[in-house]
C-alpha cells in the first residue's frame, strides 16, 4: 500500500485535543506526503485523529501525540493505535448527512465537487422551483433547529409571498450546552450547508441569504467566509441568471438570538430580544420583508435530497420524522461526539450501542439541551423522533443529548441547566426574567440542603406558569429541565428536602468526604494535595473544613477517599 | 370589516387589525396592562394583560394579539386571574421602593403623614387640617398626646437620629384653623346610630358617620363628654379649654347630640337603644383599675381613679404628701406628675424591672424625672397596711431572669428582700380594664370580643376603643372607630365593610437602612429637630398649666424641610399597584433577590429609579419613537436586564428636552419628577 495524503482532524475538537502542535509536528517532519486538514468526523472521544488515505483505502489512527514513534507506527501502517470501530460505532448508526464530513480538505471546495458537492444545485436549477420545494415536502424534512416544523411547507410560505426581495437565514447561532452539531458541520463541509441556501433561495425566490453564527465559533466562520468567497469566485450564487446575496453575521453571544424573531432583530442592528407572533416572519420579517429561517442541519440535508431524490431520503425514518438526525452525544459516555442515526432508532441504542455506556451505569439522558428534559433509563426503549420524544416530556431540540450517569444528581442538573437560562433569558417578559430566576433560586436552596416541600411545590407552580406565560421559546421551555426531572426524579428532590441528603452524593452541602482506613496505605498525597488542610497526619478529613473539592479522592491512588451521606463524616470537636 | 369574537361569553364586535386589549377596552372590559401604551409599537413583556384562548387552551397576551372573527376568550376565569396575579407577584418580588411613607404605614389611622407635613412645610396649614381630618378627627387632642408611632419609623433618624416633629404639624394646623374648617358632610338620611361613650372612639365614630349623612346619639355616664380625654389625661397634657374647642366642632357639624350623666344598663338599657336606632356602637373604654393583688390592696388608690377624682374637680386637689405610684405605664406617669403638681414633697415610682422595659413613653419619663419623681426600679409591692396614720408599703427587690412571652425579661422576686416605705398616699396604677355596661357579654381578659375587620359585636351592634382593644392610645381608637362606622354605613348599604387590601412595598424599616440608601428625591437638609419648647419647670411642677408651646409657623416650615419625603412619586397612578390591589397580589408572596437599589438623580429634574423599574420597555419606545431621542436602552440579559443610557452616563441634559414623555407612560415610578406637589 502506498500512503497518498495524510489527513489531520483539525475541527474543534480535533485543535482542542492537540491537533495543531500534531500539523506542525508533521509539516516539520515529513516531506513527500501532502498533509491536508479536514473536519470532524463525529469521533470526538478519539481526536486527534489521523486518516492515512491509500490507495487502497483508509486506515484511522486516534489519540494520536506529535511524537516519532507515533509517525512511525502510522507511517508504516501499523495496527495499534487504530481507531477500530469505524467509521461507525455501531450499527445504530446511519452516515448520510456527515457522510463526507471529516473526509475531505475542510477548505476546498473542488473536493467538495469531486465529492459529488452542488450535484443537488445543479440538479435543482434544472427544475422549477416549485418542483423543488415538491421534492423537499416529499422528502417529510423537519427543522432540525428543534421545532421540526415541516421545511418544505415554510419554503412555500415564501414562495408564495409576492415581493422584490425575500431573505433566506441560516441559523447558526447553536447555543445550547452540549451542543456541536452545527459547529461540526459547518467547520468540516462548509459547502454542504451553502449548498442547501443555495438550493432554498432558488426553490423560495429569496434574494438575500444570511448566516448567523455565534462568534464563539471563529473555525466555522473562517471556513464558511472561505467558501463563501470560493462561491463568489465560481459565481455559483447565480441561480439560473438571478444573484443572490450571501451575508455572514456574527452573533454576540446571546443565547436567545437563536429565537428567529430575536435573531432577525439582532440582524437589523437591534438589541436581540424576540416578539410577539403574528406576524410570522414569512409576513414580515428581516426589515420588513418576508423571511425564512432554516437550522444549519437542515440546510445540510437539503442537498442530499436533491441529489438522491425526496422519495428516497423519506425511506429513512418513522411515519412523521423522516432522514438521519445529528446528536451531539456528550455526558457519562465512553464514546462521545457526534452521532447521525436514523429516526426512529431508540434511546438505547444511541447511549449504549454508539455511546458504549454500559447498562445500569446511567440513570437518564437529558436531550434538547436546556429547552428538553431527561428520560429516565427505564424510558430508554423510546424512539427518537420528534413526537414521542415530545410525549416523554423532552423534546428533540436540535440534538443535544447528554447522558447522566448514576453520580449524578438530577436536582443538581436541571438546577445547572436553569442557571443557563436564566442567565441568557432577554430580560422581556416577566414570567422569564424573573420567573426562571426565583426557580433558581429555589433550586439553589434545594441543593444547598435548605428546601423545604413547599419549594418543590413552588418550582411545579411557576415552572408550568413560565410555560404558559413566556414569548418565545427560549421562556416557554426553560422550566422543562426542572418539570421533566420532577416528572420522573421526584424522589431526589425529596430526599433533599426531607431527608437533608442527595442520594447522588452530588451536592457539596449534603455530603461528608471520608478515608477508609482499610484501603489507605498513608501514602501522603490526599494530605498535600487538600488546598484547605483539612486532611489531619493520621488521615482523617475534617469535613468542617473541608470544601468539597475532590481534589484528595481524584488524587488518591487506592480510592480509599470517597462521598458520603452529610453527617457520617468526621467533624472536628467544637471548642468549648 | 367588524369582526365578531367572544370574550368571557359576551359576544363582542372589533374591527379588523383591533387587538384583544383595543377590542376588549372598547367594550368595556376591563383587562390589566402595564407595558400597553398607545403611543407606542408593542413591548408584549408584562403579561399582565393575558387571556385564555378557550379553544387552544393557551395563554395570549391581550396587548398584542390582534382579534380573528370567531376567537373564544377568557379574562375573567380563575386560572387567568391565577396567572394575572402570578404576573403581578413576580414583578413585586423584585420591586423596590415605598409606595407609602413609612410614618404614615405606622400610624394607625393611617393619616396621610407625608402630605400634611409637606403642607404645613409650604406654609398651607389649613390644607395639612384638612388632610389630617380624612383620618383624625381629634387633631387638637391627638396633636397632644399622641405617642408619636410615626416617628419611631421616621427614614430621618437613620440621618441624624432624630425624627421629623410629626405630630407638632398636626397640633399647629388644628390651633391654627380648628374654628375656621368645616368639612363637608353629606345630608342627612334620616338613620341614626347611637354610642355608648363619648370619648376618643365614640367622637371619632359620630365624626366619621356624620359626614356620610349619619346622625347620632352619644350616652355618657361622666357629666361632660371626651371620656378619658377629659378624665384621664392630666390638664397639663390636654388642657380641657383645647378639649371643650374640639368637642365644640362635633356640635356644631349638627346631629351629633351629647346625652350625658346616663349610664348604660342602670339609666338605658341597651335592648331600648337597639329598638329606638339603626344601630349601637359601644366605645365605654377601660375604665376599672387592674388589682395589684397584694395584701391591704383595698388601701390603695387605683390609678384611673386617682385622676377621675382630680379632673372632676377641676384639676386642682389636696396635697397627697409622700407618695407611692406603682406601675410603670404612662397612667402611672400621669399620676406621678400629678401629685407633683398638687404638692407632694416626694414622689416615688416602683416599678418591678428595669427602665428600659417601662411601657411608658420615653419622653413621659423623662419629663417625670425632670419635675423631680424617683424612680426605684426592679421593686414589686407584697403588702400595703396603715400604721399610725401612715401607709406602710411592704415591697421586695426583684432580678431579671428568662423573656416571658412579652419578650421582656420576667422580673424574679430577690430572697429575703423585704423592705418598708412610708407613705401618705399609695397609688396602684398597674393596668386598666373594661367595664363593660350591663348586656354586653365580655371575653377573659375583660373586653369584648369583635371581628377584627368590621367591629361587629352582635347583631347591629359594634364596638370599638379601649373597650375591645385594653387600654391603647387615643389614635389607636380613632383608627377602630373608623371602621366601625365604616361597618355601619355598610350595613345600611346592605353590603358589609372589609378593610380594603392596599398595596404596600417597603424598604423596610429605617433600622435596616444604611443613609445613603434613604437619600431619595433630595438630598437631606443638614439640620438638627427643632426642639419642642416647654414652660418653666417652677411653674411646670406647680400648676397644671399645658407644659409646652405650640410649634410657630417658622418652626414648622423650618422642620418641615427635614422630611425626605419617602414615598413614591407615583403613588396616585401607580398601574402596578393598582392590578396589584385589584387582584390582591402580595408583594412578599414571592420571595427572592431583588435588584440593587440604584437610583439615578443626575439630571435635574428627573430621577430613574431602577428598583421600580418593571421593565415594561414603554419609556425606550417613547423616546426614540416618539421623542425620536433614543435616549433610553435595555442594559444586560437576564434578571440583570435594566434600564439605563448610553455609557450609563445618566440622561444627558443636553439631549434630553425635559419633554417628560417618558415620565408620563412610566406605569410605575421609575421615571418621574424629582418634585412632589
Amino acid at each position: 500500500m502506498t500512503i497518498k495524503r495524510i489527513k489531520v482532524g483539525a475541527g474543534s475538537c480535533g485543535i482542542a485535543a492537540g491537533a495543531s502542535e500534531l500539523l506542525t509536528f508533521f509539516q516539520q517532519e515529513i516531506s513527500d506526503i501532502p498533509i491536508v486538514e479536514v473536519g470532524c468526523i463525529g469521533h470526538c472521544y478519539a481526536e486527534p485523529i489521523v486518516e492515512i488515505e491509500t490507495d487502497n483505502g483508509s486506515l484511522f489512527y486516534e489519540n494520536v501525540k506529535p511524537h516519532k514513534d507515533y509517525l512511525d507506527r502510522i507511517l508504516s501502517l501499523r495496527d495499534e493505535g487504530q481507531l477500530v470501530i469505524r467509521p461507525q460505532r455501531s450499527d445504530r448508526e446511519m452516515v448520510k448527512i456527515l457522510s463526507i464530513a471529516g473526509r475531505i480538505e475542510m477548505n476546498s471546495i473542488n473536493e467538495y465537487i469531486a465529492n459529488g458537492g452542488y450535484e443537488g444545485l445543479k440538479k435543482a436549477l434544472k427544475m422549477k422551483p416549485s418542483e423543488v420545494i415538491e421534492e423537499v415536502i416529499i422528502s417529510g424534512l423537519r427543522g432540525r433547529g428543534g421545532g421540526g416544523f415541516m421545511t418544505g411547507t415554510k419554503w412555500r410560505f415564501l414562495s408564495d409571498k409576492n415581493s422584490s426581495e425575500k431573505v433566506l437565514i441560516c441559523n447558526a447561532d447553536e447555543g445550547d450546552p452540549g451542543a456541536f452539531m452545527d459547529r461540526s458541520l459547518m467547520e468540516s463541509v462548509p459547502h454542504q450547508i451553502l449548498e442547501g441556501m443555495l438550493i432554498g433561495a432558488y426553490a423560495t425566490g429569496a434574494t438575500k441569504l444570511f448566516i448567523y453564527c455565534r462568534a464563539e465559533y471563529p473555525l466555522a466562520i473562517k471556513n464558511l467566509k472561505r467558501a463563501m468567497e470560493q462561491i463568489f469566485e465560481l459565481n455559483l450564487h447565480n441561480l439560473n441568471g438571478r444573484t443572490v446575496e450571501i451575508r455572514l453575521k456574527e452573533g454576540a453571544g446571546a443565547f436567545v438570538c437563536g429565537e428567529e424573531t430575536a435573531m432577525i432583530h439582532s440582524l437589523e442592528g437591534k438589541r436581540g430580544t424576540p416578539r410577539f407572533r403574528p406576524p410570522y416572519p414569512t409576513d414580515s420579517g428581516f426589515q420588513g420583508l418576508p423571511t425564512v429561517i432554516n437550522n444549519v442541519e437542515t440546510f445540510g440535508n437539503i442537498s442530499l435530497i436533491l441529489r438522491e431524490g425526496g422519495a428516497e431520503f423519506a425511506k429513512v425514518g418513522t411515519e412523521g420524522s423522516k432522514g438521519t438526525k445529528l446528536f451531539a452525544l456528550a455526558g457519562d459516555v465512553k464514546y462521545p461526539g457526534l452521532a447521525e442515526v436514523p429516526m426512529g432508532v431508540t434511546l438505547a441504542d444511541i447511549v449504549y450501542e454508539v455511546g458504549g455506556a454500559e447498562p445500569g451505569t446511567v440513570k437518564a439522558v437529558q436531550i434538547g439541551g436546556p429547552s428538553g428534559g431527561c428520560i429516565p433509563a427505564e424510558k430508554f426503549d423510546a424512539i427518537v423522533d420528534y413526537d414521542s420524544l415530545k410525549s416523554l416530556g423532552a423534546i428533540m431540540g436540535s440534538g443535544g443529548l447528554i447522558v447522566i450517569g448514576n453520580n449524578r444528581c438530577m436536582v443538581e442538573t436541571s438546577r445547572y441547566f436553569l442557571e443557563f437560562t436564566t442567565r441568557e433569558s432577554c430580560g422581556k417578559c416577566t414570567f422569564c426574567r424573573i420567573g426562571t430566576k426565583r426557580m433558581l433560586e429555589r433550586l439553589e436552596k434545594i441543593t444547598g440542603g435548605e428546601g423545604t416541600e413547599a419549594d418543590i411545590d413552588f418550582l411545579s407552580d411557576i415552572g408550568n406558569k413560565i410555560v404558559k406565560g413566556s414569548l418565545c421559546g427560549l421562556g416557554q421551555t426553560a422550566p422543562n429541565p426542572v418539570l421533566a426531572s420532577l416528572r420522573y426524579f421526584r424522589n431526589e428532590f425529596e430526599a433533599h428536602t426531607n431527608e437533608r441528603q442527595c442520594p447522588a452524593l452530588q451536592c457539596n452541602k449534603l455530603t461528608d468526604v471520608i478515608i477508609n482506613e482499610e484501603l489507605c496505605i498513608e501514602c501522603g498525597l490526599c494530605v498535600k494535595t487538600c488546598p484547605v488542610n483539612a486532611i489531619s497526619e493520621d488521615y482523617i478529613v475534617n469535613n468542617s473544613v473541608c470544601t468539597r473539592c475532590n481534589s484528595c479522592i481524584e488524587v488518591c491512588p487506592k480510592k480509599a477517599i470517597s462521598r458520603t451521606k452529610r453527617g457520617s463524616g468526621h467533624y472536628a470537636v467544637k471548642e468549648n | 370589516m367588524s369582526i365578531t369574537l367572544y370574550i368571557d361569553n359576551k359576544k363582542i364586535t372589533a374591527e379588523n387589525g383591533d387587538t384583544i386589549l383595543q377590542a376588549a377596552q372598547r367594550n368595556g372590559i376591563e383587562i390589566p396592562t402595564l407595558c400597553y401604551s398607545s403611543l407606542t409599537t408593542k413591548n408584549t413583556s408584562c403579561f399582565v394583560c393575558v387571556v385564555k384562548d378557550t379553544k387552544t387552551g393557551r395563554f395570549i397576551p391581550s396587548c398584542s394579539m390582534e382579534v380573528s372573527d370567531g376567537m373564544t376568550l377568557e379574562s375573567d376565569s380563575p386560572d387567568v386571574r391565577d396567572m394575572r396575579k402570578t404576573a403581578l407577584e413576580l414583578i413585586l418580588s423584585e420591586h423596590t421602593g415605598d409606595c407609602e411613607a413609612p410614618c404614615t404605614i405606622a400610624c394607625p389611622a393611617h393619616a396621610n403623614v407625608e402630605e400634611y407635613v409637606r403642607a404645613g412645610k409650604n406654609g398651607n396649614h389649613l390644607e395639612g387640617l384638612k388632610i389630617i381630618k380624612e383620618r383624625i378627627p381629634l387633631p387638637m387632642s391627638i396633636g397632644r398626646v399622641c405617642p408619636r408611632f410615626c416617628e419611631k419609623e421616621c427614614r430621618r433618624n437613620t440621618v441624624d437620629g432624630e425624627p421629623v416633629a410629626i405630630n407638632d404639624f398636626k397640633r399647629l394646623a388644628a390651633d391654627l384653623y380648628y374654628d375656621s374648617y368645616m368639612e363637608d358632610c353629606k345630608a342627612l338620611n334620616g338613620k341614626k346610630v347611637a354610642i355608648v361613650g363619648s370619648g376618643p372612639a365614640g367622637l371619632s365614630a359620630a365624626y366619621f358617620l356624620r359626614r356620610e349623612g349619619i346622625a347620632s346619639d352619644l350616652y355618657d355616664k361622666m357629666p361632660e363628654p371626651g371620656g378619658m380625654l377629659r378624665y384621664g389625661i392630666p390638664e397639663y397634657r390636654l388642657p380641657k379649654d383645647i378639649l371643650n374647642k374640639e368637642i365644640d366642632h362635633f356640635k356644631k357639624m349638627g346631629s351629633i347630640t351629647f346625652i350625658q350623666n346616663t349610664s348604660i344598663g342602670k339609666d338605658v338599657q341597651i335592648e331600648d337603644l337597639k329598638k329606638k336606632y339603626d344601630a349601637v356602637i359601644i366605645t365605654v373604654g377601660s375604665w376599672k383599675s387592674s388589682e395589684a393583688r397584694i395584701e391591704g390592696e383595698e388601701l390603695a388608690t387605683g390609678g384611673i381613679q386617682f385622676l377621675e377624682n382630680i379632673a372632676l374637680n377641676g384639676w386642682t386637689g389636696d396635697n397627697p404628701g409622700r407618695t407611692i405610684v406603682i406601675g410603670g405605664g404612662n397612667t402611672a406617669m400621669d399620676c406621678l406628675r400629678t401629685s407633683i403638681r398638687l404638692g407632694s414633697p416626694e414622689v416615688t415610682c416602683f416599678y418591678r424591672r428595669t427602665e428600659a422595659e417601662m411601657p411608658a413613653e420615653k419622653i413621659e419619663i423623662h419629663e417625670a424625672k425632670e419635675e423631680g419623681v424617683r424612680f426605684e426600679f426592679l421593686v414589686a409591692p407584697v403588702k400595703l397596711r396603715r400604721e399610725n396614720g401612715k401607709l406602710i408599703l411592704t415591697s421586695q427587690r426583684m432580678t431579671l431572669g428568662e423573656p416571658d412571652a412579652s419578650g421582656r425579661r420576667r422580673p424574679v422576686p430577690v430572697p429575703d428582700s423585704d423592705f418598708d416605705t412610708e407613705a401618705d398616699t399609695v397609688i396602684a396604677a398597674i393596668g386598666q380594664k373594661t367595664d363593660a355596661p350591663l348586656g354586653i357579654s365580655t371575653n377573659k381578659w375583660g373586653d369584648v370580643d369583635v371581628q377584627p375587620s368590621s367591629c361587629l359585636m352582635a347583631d347591629g351592634i359594634y364596638a370599638a376603643g379601649d373597650c375591645v382593644s385594653g387600654p391603647a392610645t387615643v389614635v389607636e381608637a380613632v383608627a377602630a372607630a373608623r371602621r366601625a362606622a365604616l361597618s355601619v354605613i355598610a350595613q345600611f348599604q346592605g353590603t358589609t365593610y372589609g378593610e380594603p387590601y392596599i398595596l404596600n412595598v417597603t424598604r423596610g424599616q429605617w433600622q435596616s437602612l444604611k443613609p445613603d440608601q434613604l437619600v431619595y428625591l433630595k438630598a437631606p437638609v443638614e439640620r438638627t429637630r427643632v426642639p419642642m419648647r416647654f414652660i418653666d419647670i417652677e411653674e411646670r411642677t406647680t400648676t397644671f398649666k399645658e407644659i409646652s408651646y405650640t410649634f410657630t409657623e417658622e418652626e414648622i416650615a423650618t422642620e418641615g424641610e427635614r422630611c425626605l419625603e419617602c414615598s413614591c412619586t407615583a403613588k396616585s397612578d401607580c398601574s402596578l399597584k393598582k392590578h396589584s390591589e385589584s387582584y390582591c397580589a402580595k408583594p412578599d408572596a414571592i420571595t427572592g433577590e431583588k435588584p440593587e437599589a440604584a437610583y439615578d438623580r443626575r439630571h435635574p429634574d428627573i430621577i430613574l429609579d431602577r428598583g421600580k423599574c418593571i421593565k415594561c420597555g414603554i419609556c425606550v419606545k417613547v423616546c426614540k419613537e416618539v421623542v425620536n431621542a433614543g435616549i433610553l436602552g435595555f442594559k444586560s440579559r437576564g434578571f440583570s436586564t435594566h434600564i439605563d443610557t448610553a455609557f450609563s452616563s445618566g440622561l444627558p441634559v443636553d439631549l434630553c428636552r425635559n419633554c417628560k414623555k417618558c415620565i408620563e407612560e412610566c406605569p410605575v415610578g421609575a421615571l418621574d419628577l424629582r418634585i412632589k406637589n
